[in-house]
C-alpha cells in the first residue's frame, strides 16, 4: 500500500534536563533516625535565608531565640510553626479505622476554631497569640520570622510575619520562540472500573498524530513533551488486603499495567514522556516517591523517550524550569488549612519556599539527615500539581519580577481534561475529550 | 491508492461490519491494511458514502469551543448528532469518521476494544519485531529522535539526565559484564561437562579430597531449597573462589540440580563421604585457604554453573548501586540494595580464579562478605556451618576483590542457599520437613524461620559465637538446635524487606569479625 504522498510532519524537539537528583534516595542510609534532622536542616536553611531578609524588613529590631525572650521586649524570632489541632487524627484512630474494610478516607478538613500556633526553634517553644498570624492559613512545618513581644501570659504576641517569599528566578533568555507545547495529564486511573479507556486513547491518538486532519496534526506536531502526573493505575482494593491471590486475581492485578504499557508504548514511540508516581501507584508511600520501576513497563522502557521520574519532579525544557507534584502535598494542605482555591495553596508553598511543609508531620516523608529536599531554591517557571478536582491556572507575579504559571491538573478519568502549556508565552489551555455518545 | 485496492478494502470493511458485526475504526483499519491513518480515514469516508446506509457511523469532532475560550475539545458523536454537536464549536471544527459499526454499543469502551485487541497483538510480538505499533509509522507526525533499544535493556535516555543515564548505563553495563564472562565460562563448562553430566553422588565423591568443594557440591545438590533466603547469602562469595561464574549452562546442569534437589536421598550416599570429609575438617580448616586450586575450582565451577543456571533462569540480575560500609553503620540499611553482591563473586572469580591473597579495594565488601558469611552460617544448618565457615575464610579475600570488581548481582543467594541445603541434604537424614515458623525475637523483630523437622543422623557442631548475637533469629534457632538434639535445624530466614533483622544478623556477623580465632568453636558442641 502506498503511503501518503504528502510529506509527514516533523515533530518539534526540545532539550530536556532532569533535576531530580535531589529527590532520589538511593544514596540515603537509614540508621533508624527520626525526623528531627530534617526539621533541623529545614530550620537552618530557612533561618539563614530569613536572616538575610530581616534587614530589609525591620532592621531596627534585635533577633533572639525563643528562650531569650523577655517580657515586653520587642524582637524578632525565627522558628518552625507548629499548629496544634484538636481534630487532627492520631495514629491510634487511624489504626483502628484501618482494621475495617473502609475505602480511602475522604480528606476532609481537620480545622477547628480552637487551633493555635506555636513557634519552635532549637531552644524552645512559645505559643503564638495575636490576630496577625492566621491559624487557618499556616500549617505545621512552615519556617517564618515573627516580630512581636512576649506577653505576661508567656505567649508571644505577633505583630508582623515575614515569610521567605518567592525564591529568585533564573531569567529565561528572551529569544523569540516558536510555539511548543507541553501536555500534562494526571489521574488516568487505569484499572478503575469507571475509567473510560476510549478517552485516553483519544488523547493518545491526538498527541501522536493519528486523530484529526492535517491541520490538527500540525497542531499536534508542536507538542514536544508529555508529563503524566501520578495515579496512572488503580488497583482494586479488594486485591490488596494482604491475602494470597488466586491465579485469576493475579492476572487482574497486572492487567492495568499491561494496558498502561501498551498505551505508553504508543506515546513513547512518538514523543518524550515523563511518568511520575502518585498516591495510588505502586511506588513508595513516603515522599519523595521514587520513580516507578521500569519492570512495570517492559514495552515502553525500550524507548529512549520514556522516563520514569520521581514525585516531586523537577525538570527543564528548553531552559524553562518545571516543578510539580502528584498532589499529595496540596491535598495535605487542604486537610489542615484553608484557602479559596487550590492555586492559593500552590502560591503559599512557593512563598514559604517549601513544597510540602506538612511533611513529615502529617505527610509521609523519608527521614533525611542532612538536607530537606523539598526546599525550593529557585523559582520555577511552571509549577503544577496533579490529581485535583478541576482545571485551574493563573500567572503569579513576584516582587522581584518572577513569573510563574501555576497549574492544577484535574483527574483525567473523571473529567477528561488534560492541560496544554505553550512554552513560548506560558499560556495554558485545556484539552478536553468527550465520548458521550447518546443514541 | 489504486481503485482496485480501494474497492477491495471497502468490500472487506463491508463484510466485517455487516457480517462480523465488528467495529471498524480508522486506526484499526490503518494497522490492519497497513495504510497511514489519514488514508484510512479517507477510506472510511468513502465507505460511508457508498455503503453507509444502515450502518452507524461515529465521527470525531475537534476544535476550539465557543463557550470556554481556551478549551480545545475533541469528542465523538454519532451520525444523527453531528450537526448539533458542531454548534458548540467556535468556527470550523474538523470532522472525520472515527469508526463504522453495525450498531452503537451501550458501553462506549466496546468501541475501543477491537482496536485495543489489535494493539495488544502487536504489542505481544517479540521485541525484535518493529511493528506499526512500535514505531508509530502510520501517524501523521514523524519523530526521528525516537530510538528503540531492541535488546530489551532500557534504552539510554536521549537527553542529559544524570541519574537515569547512570542507572540505565549501569544496567547496560551489567548486561555487558554478564555477557563477558559467559564465553570464558562456557569454555570451562565444556571442559568439565563430562563431569557435570554425572550423577550428583559421583560428582560429590569425586571431590572428596577437597572438603570445600565437597561442601560446595553438597550444598549444590539442593538448588531449589532456600529461595526465600535472599538476604545476603555469602556462601556465594565463599564459594566465589570456586564459582567461575554463573552462566546458565542451562539444560543439563539445571536438570542435574533439579534431580538432585528432588531426591535428597541420593545425596545420602555422598553424605557419608561428606561426613568423613567433615571429620577431617579440623585439619583442613587451616588449609582451606590454600586449597583453592584449579581442580576443585573447576569442579565447583560446574556445580556453580548449574546452580547459577537455576537461579539465572529464575531471577533477574539486580544492580547494586551502592553498598554502605557495614562496619560503620551497624543499624544502617542501604536502600540501594538489601543484598550483598553475589554475582560479583562469581564473575570476579573468573578473573582471578587463583587468588588467595586478598586485595581489598573495598573495605566494606569483604566485611559484608564476612558478615553475610557469618549470617549464613548461623542461619543454616550446623553441618553447613563448618564448611561454610572454611570456605568463607578461604574465599573472603577473593570475594572482597570479586565483589568490588563487578558491580553486578543476581539472585545467587539462592545458589548459596542451595549449596547449603545440599550439604544439609547430604549430611543429614533425608527425612526432613521444611516448616515455616514466624515468631518475635528478642529485639521485637518478626522472624520467619524455615525449620527443618525430621531426624538427624548426626548432630553437627554449633557455633559458640552464636549466643553472642543480640537476639537474632538465627541465634535463637541455633540455641534451639543445640538444646534439641532431635534435629531441629532452624534455618533463620529473615525477610529481605525487614532491615532490622538483617541488620541484626549482620551485626552478629560483625561481632564475629574480631573473633576469627573462634572458628574452631564451630566444631565444638556448646
Amino acid at each position: 500500500m502506498e503511503v501518503d504522498s504528502q510529506e509527514q510532519l516533523q515533530r518539534k524537539q526540545s532539550t530536556y534536563l532532569s533535576l531530580d537528583e535531589n529527590f532520589e534516595i538511593q544514596k540515603e542510609v537509614y540508621r533508624g533516625q527520626q525526623y528531627s534532622q530534617i526539621y533541623f536542616a529545614r530550620l537552618h536553611m530557612m533561618r539563614t535565608l530569613l536572616y538575610s531578609l530581616v534587614p530589609n524588613w525591620k532592621s531596627h529590631l534585635p533577633v533572639c531565640t525563643v528562650l531569650e525572650l523577655k517580657e515586653g521586649k520587642e524582637c524578632i524570632i525565627f522558628g518552625t510553626l507548629y499548629k496544634h489541632m484538636k481534630l487532627k487524627p492520631c495514629i491510634l484512630d487511624e489504626y483502628s479505622k484501618e482494621r475495617s474494610v473502609a475505602p480511602l478516607i475522604k480528606p476532609h478538613n481537620f480545622m477547628h476554631q480552637d487551633d493555635y500556633l506555636v513557634l519552635e526553634d532549637e531552644s524552645g517553644r512559645v505559643k503564638l497569640g495575636g490576630t496577625k498570624l492566621s491559624t487557618s492559613v499556616y500549617v505545621t512545618g512552615v519556617v517564618v520570622a515573627l516580630h512581636g513581644k512576649e506577653t505576661s501570659a508567656g505567649a508571644f504576641f505577633v505583630e508582623d510575619v515575614l515569610e521567605a517569599g518567592l525564591p529568585p528566578q533564573i531569567k529565561r533568555p528572551l529569544k523569540s520562540r516558536e510555539d511548543k507545547y507541553v501536555v500534562f495529564v494526571s489521574g488516568l486511573s487505569i484499572g478503575r472500573s469507571s475509567s473510560n479507556p476510549l478517552q485516553f486513547q483519544l488523547l493518545v491518538d491526538h498527541i501522536t498524530g493519528h486523530l484529526g486532519d492535517e491541520e490538527e496534526q500540525g497542531l499536534a506536531a508542536e507538542i514536544v513533551h508529555l508529563v503524566i502526573v501520578g495515579n496512572s493505575v488503580e488497583i482494586s482494593r479488594g486485591l490488596l488486603n494482604g491475602q494470597n491471590l488466586a491465579s485469576k486475581d493475579q492476572s487482574r492485578l497486572c492487567e492495568p499495567f499491561k494496558e498502561l504499557d501498551i498505551l505508553l508504548t504508543q506515546i513513547a514511540a512518538s514523543l518524550p514522556l515523563d511518568i511520575m508516581p502518585g498516591s495510588s501507584d505502586p511506588a513508595n508511600f513516603a515522599l519523595p516517591q521514587q520513580p516507578l520501576n521500569r519492570c512495570l513497563f517492559p514495552g515502553s522502557t525500550t524507548y529512549n523517550t520514556f522516563r520514569s521520574c520521581t514525585n516531586p519532579h523537577c525538570f527543564e525544557l528548553d531552559s524553562i524550569r518545571f516543578l510539580g507534584t502528584s498532589g499529595q502535598n496540596i491535598d495535605d494542605l487542604t486537610k489542615y488549612s484553608e484557602a479559596k482555591d487550590k492555586l492559593d495553596f500552590l502560591e503559599r508553598t512557593l512563598r514559604w519556599r517549601h513544597l510540602a511543609p506538612t511533611a513529615p508531620n502529617t505527610l509521609g516523608c523519608y527521614p533525611f539527615t542532612d538536607r530537606d529536599p523539598f526546599l525550593i531554591d529557585s523559582c520555577p517557571d511552571v509549577y503544577f500539581v496533579g490529581n485535583q478536582e478541576k482545571y485551574e491556572t493563573c500567572l503569579l507575579k513576584g516582587l522581584e519580577g518572577q513569573l510563574v504559571r501555576l497549574i492544577c491538573i484535574p483527574r483525567f478519568c473523571e473529567t477528561g481534561v488534560a492541560v496544554v502549556l505553550n512554552m513560548r508565552n506560558l499560556e495554558c489551555h485545556a484539552l478536553t475529550f468527550g465520548t458521550q455518545i447518546s443514541s | 491508492m489504486s481503485q482496485i485496492e480501494t474497492l477491495g478494502i471497502l468490500e472487506e470493511i463491508q463484510a466485517l461490519v455487516s457480517d462480523k458485526l465488528q467495529v471498524v475504526s480508522y486506526k484499526w483499519l490503518s494497522r490492519n491494511f497497513l495504510v497511514s491513518s489519514n488514508v484510512a480515514k479517507r477510506l472510511l469516508a468513502e465507505f460511508v458514502e457508498k455503503h453507509g446506509s444502515g450502518l452507524e457511523v461515529v465521527y470525531s469532532l475537534s476544535g476550539w469551543l465557543k463557550n470556554s475560550p481556551s478549551n480545545y475539545h475533541i469528542q465523538l458523536v454519532t451520525g444523527p448528532k453531528l450537526s448539533e454537536a458542531k454548534q458548540v464549536y467556535d468556527g470550523n471544527c474538523r470532522v472525520h469518521v472515527y469508526s463504522v459499526q453495525a450498531c452503537i454499543p451501550k458501553d462506549l469502551a466496546a468501541l475501543w476494544n477491537t482496536e485495543f485487541i489489535q494493539a495488544e497483538e502487536l504489542f505481544k510480538q517479540p521485541t525484535s519485531v518493529d511493528n506499526c505499533l512500535r514505531d508509530n509509522r502510520f501517524c501523521g507526525i514523524s519523530n526521528s529522535f525516537v530510538k528503540r533499544n531492541v535488546d530489551g535493556t532500557p534504552a539510554k535516555v536521549a537527553t542529559a539526565q544524570p541519574n537515569s543515564v547512570g542507572i540505565s548505563g549501569l544496567s547496560i553495563h551489567n548486561s555487558a559484564q554478564f555477557s563477558a564472562p559467559l564465553p570464558s565460562q562456557q569454555n570451562k563448562v565444556q571442559q568439565s561437562s563430562s563431569k557435570v553430566a554425572q550423577k550428583p553422588p559421583i560428582v560429590v565423591k569425586g571431590i572428596k579430597s577437597d572438603s570445600i568443594s565437597g561442601g560446595v557440591h553438597d550444598l549444590a545438590t539442593k538448588p531449589s531449597a532456600d529461595k526465600e533466603k535472599n538476604t545476603s547469602f555469602p556462601s556465594n562469595k565463599k564459594k566465589g573462589q570456586n564459582d567461575k561464574g554463573s552462566t546458565g549452562n542451562g539444560g543439563s546442569l539445571a536438570n542435574f540440580w533439579d534431580r538432585a534437589s528432588a531426591k535428597p536421598k541420593t545425596c545420602s550416599a555422598p553424605a557419608d563421604n561428606i561426613d568423613s570429609i567433615q571429620n577431617s575438617n579440623d585439619a583442613q580448616i587451616s588449609a582451606c585457604e590454600a586449597v583453592e586450586h584449579e581442580n576443585s575450582d573447576i569442579d565447583a565451577q560446574e556445580v556453580n554453573f548449574g546452580r547459577a543456571s537455576n537461579s539465572e533462569g529464575n531471577r533477574k540480575r539486580r544492580v547494586v548501586l551502592d553498598l554502605s560500609d557495614e562496619d560503620e553503620y551497624e543499624d544502617a540499611v542501604n536502600l540501594a540494595s538489601p543484598d550483598p553482591p553475589k554475582r560479583k563473586s562469581f564473575l570476579g572469580s573468573i578473573q582471578n580464579s587463583k587468588t588467595s591473597v586478598p586485595e581489598r579495594p573495598d573495605v566494606d565488601k569483604p566485611d559484608k562478605d564476612e558478615v553475610t558469611v557469618k549470617e549464613e552460617r548461623t542461619a543454616n544448618r550446623e553441618p553447613n556451618r563448618s564448611l561454610g565457615e572454611e570456605t568463607s575464610l578461604g574465599s573472603k579475600s577473593t570475594n572482597g576483590k570479586n565483589s568490588s570488581s563487578v558491580k553486578l548481582e543476581s539472585q545467587l543467594p539462592e545458589t548459596d542457599l542451595k549449596k547449603d541445603k545440599v550439604t544439609d541434604a547430604s549430611r543429614n537424614s533425608p527425612k526432613r520437613r521444611k516448616v515455616l515458623k514466624t515468631r518475635i525475637d528478642d529485639r521485637g523483630r518478626e522472624v520467619t524461620e524455615v525449620v527443618w523437622e525430621g531426624e538427624e543422623t548426626e548432630v553437627k557442631k554449633v557455633e559458640s559465637d552464636v549466643p553472642k548475637k543480640a537476639g537474632s533469629g538465627a541465634t535463637n534457632a541455633t540455641t534451639n538446635t543445640v538444646a534439641n538434639t532431635n534435629s531441629r535445624y532452624a534455618v533463620g530466614t529473615t525477610a529481605p524487606s525487614n532491615p532490622g533483622v538483617k541488620t541484626g544478623n549482620k551485626k552478629a556477623g560483625n561481632a564475629k569479625d574480631p573473633k576469627q580465632g573462634n572458628i574452631l568453636s564451630f566444631f565444638k558442641k556448646v
